[in-house]
């Protein structure tokens, strides 16, 4: 995950309010999860939801997003964000299991490496985008 | 009751130590103390924060793979008590234990034992790239001109001796 590289000097009531547990957003192992088979099209293929951003159409399965429109999905797959957090899914997920191996329960087991990539987008894409891949 | 260990830096967590955190799965994090809690909220992952159990083993800091790390497990089930085996294996971990230390002293101290190695090996190397630094390559300078210079004498005074005796034998005039 991405680690502050900033100093505190503007205060940091907007980090403490992103880290109560209320405002909390779906950890790593939850997206592996998600990202397996029998989850992924389930949330790529959402119903129509008229409570979230975009209807619930255009949601980045990685970064667990919504977005309001297919021009906004199809930026934020290019950002530093995205790629981010695509590396950040390359490593196995932290359990509690490794958590007790790694305190002497049982032989270490390192994370394996995995390719991970950015969902195929949807059919109705803006025409543009269509030429320029 | 039980000794748990942390989620996040892998430390025993005693009785009423640490706290308990149930994510809306039903999934339940124990942590040992707010710093491990807090670090958890800020989702830091345990494999890349230098303190925790986890990262010393993924960068091969401590011993990770050993077969005496196989005997301490998680059983839900007691087993009937019986006198014999509960003093058995009461020594048994006494052992197991101290093997257990030995061998991860020893993992330590052979990693150790490499970067000294290359230590010397930079150290040498740094002498003979700089030995300018230590013995100046002027030092001696004056003795060794002084050396040519003599050196360079007698060989004209024999070379002059050698073209004289040229002249004479010649016997042509001899202007002095």
């Amino acid at each position: 995950m991405v680690y502050k590289r900033k100093s505190y000097s503007a205060g940091d009531t907007n980090l403490n309010k992103k880290y109560k547990t209320k405002r909390r957003v779906k950890d790593l192992d939850q997206i592996d999860e998600d990202l397996q088979e029998k989850n992924a099209p389930k949330l790529l293929n959402q119903e129509v939801d008229f409570d979230k951003p975009g209807n619930a159409q255009f949601y980045c399965i990685h970064c667990a997003r919504y977005f309001i429109n297919n021009q906004a999905l199809q930026e934020h797959f290019g950002t530093k964000v995205h790629k981010r957090r695509l590396k950040a899914l390359q490593d196995e997920p932290y359990t509690v299991e490794d958590s007790e191996r790694a305190a002497g329960q049982g032989s270490w087991k390192q994370p394996a490496k995995r390719k991970i990539e950015t969902q195929p987008s949807t059919e109705n894409q803006p025409k543009k985008l269509k030429n320029a891949t | 009751m039980r000794i748990e260990t942390c989620y996040f830096c892998s430390s025993k967590i005693y009785p009423g130590h640490g706290i308990q955190f149930v994510r809306n799965d039903c999934k339940i994090f124990k942590f040992c103390r707010s710093k491990c809690h807090a670090a958890f909220k800020k989702k830091k992952n345990p494999r890349k924060v230098k303190w925790t159990k986890a990262y010393r083993k993924t960068v091969g800091k401590e011993l990770a793979i050993d077969p005496s790390f196989e005997f301490e497990k998680r059983r839900h089930l007691p087993i009937k008590y019986s006198r014999d085996t509960y003093t058995k294996a009461i020594e048994a971990m006494k052992k197991v234990e101290t093997i257990r230390q030995k061998r991860q002293g020893a993992y330590i101290m052979q990693r150790l034992r490499k970067g000294r190695e290359l230590e010397q090996e930079r150290d040498v190397k740094e002498v003979q790239r700089d030995l300018a630094l230590i013995r100046s390559p002027a030092a001696g300078l004056k003795e060794r001109q002084g050396q040519q210079m003599a050196e360079d004498y007698k060989e004209s005074e024999s070379e002059n001796e050698d073209q004289m005796e040229g002249i004479v034998e010649d016997g042509g005039e001899v202007i002095l």
